[in-house]
């Protein structure tokens, strides 16, 4: 009995949007879609204007010089640094200051 | 006006052919919007995004499927964008709650009624409402589009990009996991 009625109220909770109508929006959503996106288009608007006031714009300008300054300089470090190893590395060739181990005396072949 | 005259006038901006797009498919993707999210003011929202989005990017529509198909894309990927975001909002509130940041509890949305439901089955809607936001997005979207908009399987696999068998089982599994949720729920309210 107890089962029946469980279907049974399934049934009805299945059926229950059969004859559904449809739900409007409330009045005049146009007048307010168009306000939204006035909104939006002056959000933009103010961000442009923002952007392009000189005091933005040369500040911008700063901060990208000052970051091409910083990887300039941190290139050119990084190969003195580069060639003063290579230079290292030839004297110590050249003055058989590297180390050779019983390894390389075994194995004479290249 | 003929459709095609309207897009085309839409395309160029015109502020008369957007009116007219938007006093004729208005109740179409509120509609939508509203079986999916079950909340009159979240459907508000999503309907005018949806506005915006084909005033901006008509330019990109092909007419090689019909407008409403189009429309209705558009309105069941800005519904689920929504509730992507409500989840992540919700999560976040929980999160600072955790911490004490915001005493608010994270509360369950109360029961949908739909506006365009007779007074008889207003009880039994609420409940299957209830069941319907449980679902996985993909089947909710084919269930809601199936019996709040009266889609033909045909017309879900087009707005889905689905086949229509793939639709069918998509269907058949909402309708089984309703129906078991249902069971579930009837049991307990049986047993008090």
């Amino acid at each position: 009995m107890k089962d029946e009625n469980i279907h049974k109220k399934i049934d009805e909770a299945m059926h229950s949007l059969d004859n559904i109508k449809k739900a409007s929006p409330r009045p005049f959503l146009f007048t307010r879609l168009e306000a939204r996106m006035q909104k939006e288009k002056n959000i933009w608007e103010k961000l442009a204007s923002y952007a392009a006031r000189p005091v933005i714009a040369l500040a911008c300008i700063c901060i990208i010089i000052m970051m091409n300054a910083v990887v300039i300089f941190s290139t050119n470090n990084s190969k003195n640094s580069l060639v003063q190893q290579n230079t290292e590395l030839a004297a110590a060739d050249e003055y058989s200051q590297v180390t050779t181990t019983l390894y390389d005396f075994e194995n004479i072949k290249p | 006006m003929i459709e095609t005259e309207l897009i085309a006038l839409l395309k160029q901006k015109d502020r008369a052919a957007f009116k007219e797009i938007v006093d004729t498919s208005q109740d179409m993707v509120h509609n939508t919007a509203l079986g999916i999210l079950q909340n009159a003011e979240d459907a508000e929202d999503v309907t005018q995004e949806v506005f915006i989005q084909v005033f901006e990017s008509v330019a990109s529509f092909k007419e090689e499927s019909k407008f409403s198909t189009w429309l209705y894309r558009i309105t069941v990927s800005k519904a689920m964008d929504h509730i992507r975001k409500k989840k992540r909002k919700k999560r976040f509130a929980f999160i600072q709650s955790l911490y004490g940041k915001n005493d608010e509890s994270v509360i369950e949305p109360p029961d949908f009624f739909h506006p365009g439901i007779s007074m008889e089955n207003k009880e039994n809607a609420a409940v299957l409402f209830k069941a319907m936001s449980r679902l996985p997005p993909n089947q909710k979207t084919a269930f809601a589009l199936n019996k709040i908009e009266g889609l033909s399987y045909v017309e879900i696999g087009e707005v889905m990009n689905l086949s229509v068998s793939a639709v069918d089982a998509l269907l058949h599994r909402a309708k089984g996991n309703l129906k078991k949720m249902l069971k579930d729920y009837y049991t307990i309210v049986n047993s008090k």
